[in-house]
């Protein structure tokens, strides 16, 4: 596997159609931008969103190919399609508040759009590698991308200092990742996923190579998902970045965090779950009880949910532990062992789905409640008596806390749901009582902001923007939070037979 | 009509939610909401009415029973079901629930479309927790309560509503969370979340102890047992008029409820382990919440300690393990949401009038409100238990079946020391009732108040009636609750259960046996002769 062979793409370029739409899509926003040059830019957005429902007619009506593409750079099936629709939809929802904001305050970003295309093929690719290089390409499309996108709104420091301040500890992580890889070629002697399932299973695995090697690997994905003790960035850059880049890196960028940790922790699983399984358990313990008990101290809507969003990746890393988790002993394993993977790994394409909606619902509205442009409404005491205001604003920014609180019936419960049932089945019984705490103190902070919009009169001060467009998308995702929290077999069965097709 | 009685359940439980959706999106009036909720609720009585008409009381299982698959290909079903004890709480919800509407007409100023959505929405919510028979599907009820009773606190409430909601909200939810594992952990041993295959797992002894503990913490809090009730004063203090009756009348039975429907007979093992501590727990609830009653300076906490005493009883009953204790249980519920409902009502009456609930505001209101004053009498007997009433059958039945338990271990002692509580309710409704009507009409701002009005004499009215109805018809309740709690019990009396007909079969037993041989026929005849 050490001679190089060129892929030819001339073959597979239907295969490819998607990454293909999304990259050109993206240089073709750019190009459209410098040639029609009116003041308003909305054909810009119209033009991303067309692009984005591209990829997934694309992908319904186009070729579905599963296994390797590029000469197995690449790996394609049901998850990385999964995973596309989802960023996708992310795309279009993040461009439909960003665009409304544009035009309520008259102050364009005509680079935002390409620049989520760019964002958005990053993740795609990365949900779709199969070697270490292309995990790297995909990480760093992806992140360069984003760094832009927190830090460059022109003249607001306090972006550019998120924007800086993620790119500095990103570029450190990165750092970490490659150092990672390096390790693991040294062992494998190739970069692709099979020569180290190769080596993984032929040699005896030099513990320590490997397992450095994984381990520095884990710190530059943990870094991506917010996971502690690689988190510090993670308040200052939500609050920073405009509530709309927020709303996107907190479920896109967490999503393909997540994706690519399952496919390298499934990767590594079955010579080293017994290092990977107790350090993951630690972190997903640590990751959400900090999350959930610094988000009890904010007074900022932003830096709250920045904390939130910590406190899920925990709940999505008691996911992958569980995913990995060694059988609890006793006969007939072997198949409670996969039951117990499939159930964890459908369990996380869930919850992230569920936490997408929750949580775009959320940024939605915060998005376009700041009446002053260019700030952000992101003092909690903003939002008083925002229920008489603005009722269906609220309303869609309550139901989205209740449900990232877990309260029935919404889908953050049913997530919660899924995964903790997935926990018990593991026997992994600690585990989830530490994760129903958990999710007990995350209540409190979600009812704060509760009892400030609907418990408290509203002010000369507080809040009242608002942009019809985003607010109705964000009402439409409240609903689609109701729905799934109601009737979640249909998705929750889709994700099974994903989950279970990509396991390979 | 087929459409209706075919799913008669559902349409009693999602009846109030359709209500609620539309006095949240169409209905903009306030004079409308009111009417509209009313309606409703008065509809959703009637449904409930069929439901009462149609029971089969010879029968202890459940009845009218809608099951659809919902989750994980069918082992997690949307399934419904009703036997006497629930029929009797959902019967006290749907009652209750016009009344309080119409009670609040005047109270509610604010913001009142959304108000009837929040009262109809938790209307649904508790008739589902009442109707399930997924254990899932109980705990997505169960849960879904606290958000809008929440509301109902946080917006309509007093001074220190906010605190007050949010620790009603934190504190149920510190229960249910670990019943949740709880019911993950059985899930995972039945291999589904139907409540019949969930009684069939055969445990270990630790194993049952862990969760019965973890279920009874739950329901435990929302009794609330001694000392896990300090939300309850609060959370009573700071509600509207209208979240105080629900809050007394029906969602503390949801505690109460939950020990006798999932707690008790699932972990056969863990109540015998756990009953004598729980017993004692509930014989200091009683002298404690009428100790403290006793000293309040407003009456609505009054009242709400009053709660804790009369739920103590209740929990006595039940763990008396006697199916005359469980009966009387049952019916203290009934009787205590009844008699504790009308005096939140009446307190709200007044409060509407004053705008204090001190005693000491007060003094000789009977010069100026006669009719006040006697429904408030008539409610003051029933609460302590005045022979006759609602009351005195429930607590008679109680104390009786404890001091008849065989489990309990100085079963005789805790009756004893329960009386006393009866003695202390006597003392401290009294003594409240004295201070408050009797003697010289002592403050200026009391003079001319108006007397109840035709509304609150129809809000009042009918709860009186069945408090004096229940007092001489106690039957009425008994044979609709009789069979059902011997096939609850069963697995206590016949000890961990094998197979399905085997439970159906000692409850049969157990069934033929409470006819010949438990008094509480003796009792119930004698009443009503």
């Amino acid at each position: 596997m050490n001679e190089f062979i060129a892929p030819n793409i001339g073959e597979q370029w239907a295969d490819l159609l998607p990454y293909l739409i999304v990259g050109g899509g993206g240089l073709l926003v750019m190009v459209v931008d410098s040639f029609v040059r009116t003041l308003k830019k909305d054909h810009l957005s119209y033009l991303t969103m067309l692009i984005l429902i591209g990829v997934v007619i694309v992908q319904i009506v186009g070729k579905r190919t599963d296994g390797e593409v590029l000469g197995g750079m690449m790996i394609i099936g049901d998850f990385t399609r999964f995973f596309n629709y989802m960023f996708a939809g992310i795309g279009v929802m993040t461009t439909i508040f960003a665009t409304g904001l544009f035009d309520r305050d008259g102050k364009y970003r005509p680079e935002f759009y390409p620049l989520l295309l760019f964002s958005i093929l990053g993740m795609m690719v990365l949900v779709a590698s199969n070697d270490l290089l292309t995990i790297f390409l995909g990480l760093e499309t992806m992140s360069l991308a984003t760094y832009i996108l927190v830090g460059g709104v022109r003249g607001n420091i306090r972006s550019s200092e998120a924007g800086f301040k993620y790119l500095i500890l990103g570029g450190f992580s990165s750092a970490f990742l490659l150092m990672g890889m390096a390790l693991i070629y040294g062992f494998a002697g190739g970069t692709g996923f099979n020569d180290i399932t190769a080596a993984l299973k032929t040699q005896d695995p030099d513990v320590l190579i490997v397992g450095l090697g994984s381990a520095l690997m884990l710190v530059g994905f943990g870094f991506k998902v917010a996971m502690v003790p690689f988190h510090m960035w993670t308040p200052d850059v939500y609050d920073g970045a405009p509530a709309y880049v927020t709303g996107f890196m907190a479920t896109a960028v967490k999503a393909a965090g997540i994706a690519i940790l399952v496919r390298f922790a499934i990767l590594m699983q079955p010579q080293l779950s017994f290092a990977w399984y107790p350090v993951l358990s630690v972190l997903a313990i640590v990751t959400m009880t900090m999350g959930n008990l610094v988000a009890l101290a904010q007074s900022n809507i932003k830096r709250m949910l920045a904390w939130s969003s910590i406190a899920h990746a925990g709940y999505l890393l008691l996911g992958v532990v569980t995913m990995i988790s060694p059988p609890a002993g006793g006969s007939g394993m072997m198949m409670m062992s996969q039951e117990v993977g499939e159930s964890a790994g459908s369990a996380i394409l869930f919850y992230l789905v569920g936490y997408a909606l929750m949580n775009l619902a959320a940024f939605g509205i915060i998005n376009v409640m700041s009446h002053k442009p260019g700030t952000d409404a992101d003092d909690i005491n903003g939002y008083a008596g925002l229920s008489r205001r603005q009722p269906l604003a609220a309303a869609t920014l309550g139901i989205a806390l209740l449900s990232l609180a877990g309260i029935p019936p919404f889908v953050g419960f049913m997530a919660k749901f899924y995964l903790f049932s997935a926990v018990i089945r593991a026997g992994l019984i600690p585990l989830a009582v530490i994760g129903v705490i958990n999710s007990l103190i995350s209540v409190y902070y979600y009812l704060r902001v509760l009892v400030v919009m609907y418990m408290k009169e509203p002010e000369e001060s507080s809040y009242r923007g608002t942009e019809l467009v985003s607010v109705v998308t964000s009402g439409v995702l409240a609903l689609l939070v109701i729905w799934l929290g109601v009737m979640p077999e249909a998705f929750h069965r889709a994700a099974l037979v994903i989950f279970r097709q990509f396991q390979f | 009509m087929s459409l209706i009685t075919d799913h008669i359940l559902t349409w009693v439980t999602f009846l109030p939610l359709l209500g609620s959706l539309l006095l949240w999106t169409v209905i903009r009036r306030d004079s409308h909401a009111r009417i509209f909720a009313l309606a409703v609720a008065l509809a959703d009585f009637v449904l409930a009415l069929h439901l009462w008409f149609h029971f089969d009381s010879g029968n202890g299982n459940d009845q009218f029973v809608e099951k659809v698959a919902w989750l994980f290909n069918g082992q997690i079903s949307y399934h419904l079901g009703m036997d006497g004890i629930s029929l009797v709480l959902v019967m006290l919800t749907t009652f209750l629930g016009p009344l309080t509407i119409l009670s609040t007409w005047k109270a509610i100023k604010d913001r009142v479309p959304e108000f009837m959505g929040f009262f109809l929405f938790l209307q649904a919510a508790m008739l589902g927790t009442f109707f399930a028979r997924d254990m899932l599907l109980f705990y997505v009820f169960w849960e879904a309560m606290l958000i809008p009773m929440y509301f109902i606190i946080g917006i309509w409430g007093g001074q220190r509503r906010i605190y007050a909601a949010v620790k009603f909200f934190i504190f149920t939810m510190v229960g249910s969370v670990f019943m949740l594992v709880g019911i993950l952990y059985l899930y995972f041993q039945a291999g589904s979340m139907n409540l019949a295959d969930f009684l069939n797992v055969s445990l270990g002894h630790e194993a049952q102890l862990w969760l019965f503990a973890a279920f009874f913490l739950a329901f435990a809090i929302k009794v609330p047992v001694f000392p896990l009730h300090t939300w309850l004063p609060d959370a009573h203090v700071e509600a509207p008029t209208a979240g105080s009756v629900v809050l007394a009348g029906v969602l503390l039975k949801m505690g109460t409820y939950g020990m006798l429907r999932f707690a008790m007979p699932l972990f056969p093992e863990g109540v015998e382990f756990f009953a004598p501590a729980i017993s004692i727990l509930a014989v200091i609830g009683i002298i404690y919440g009428a100790l403290v009653a006793m000293v309040q300076p407003d009456v609505k906490k009054l009242v709400a300690y009053s709660s804790v005493s009369h739920l103590g009883f209740v929990v006595l009953g039940l763990f008396s393990l006697t199916p005359l204790g469980v009966a009387g249980g049952i019916f203290t519920m009934l009787a205590h949401g009844l008699s504790t409902g009308a005096l939140f009502l009446l307190v709200g009456v007044i409060y509407e009038r004053r705008h204090t609930r001190q005693i000491s505001d007060f003094g000789g209101l009977a010069h100026e409100m006669p009719v006040y004053a006697t429904f408030f009498m008539i409610t003051t007997l029933a609460s302590v238990g005045l022979p006759g009433m609602a009351g005195f059958i429930g607590e008679f039945l109680i104390l009786f079946g404890t001091f008849g338990s065989e489990t309990l271990p100085h079963a005789r002692l805790m009756v004893i020391l329960a009386a006393t509580g009866v003695v202390l309710g006597a003392i401290y409704m009294l003594w409240m009732y004295q201070r408050v009507f009797f003697g010289k009409l002592s403050n200026e701002k009391n003079k001319g108040l108006p007397d109840l009005s035709l509304r609150e004499i129809v809000v009042l009215l009918p709860i009186v009636i069945f408090m004096f109805w229940l007092g001489v018809r106690p039957g009425l309740i008994l044979d609709r609750v009789e069979t059902s709690v011997a096939v609850v019990l069963a697995p206590l009396n016949g000890g961990p259960l094998d197979q399905d007909g085997e439970s159906t079969h000692h409850a049969r037993e157990a069934e033929q046996e409470s006819e010949t041989d438990t008094p509480v026929f003796v009792v119930r005849d004698t009443e009503n002769q």
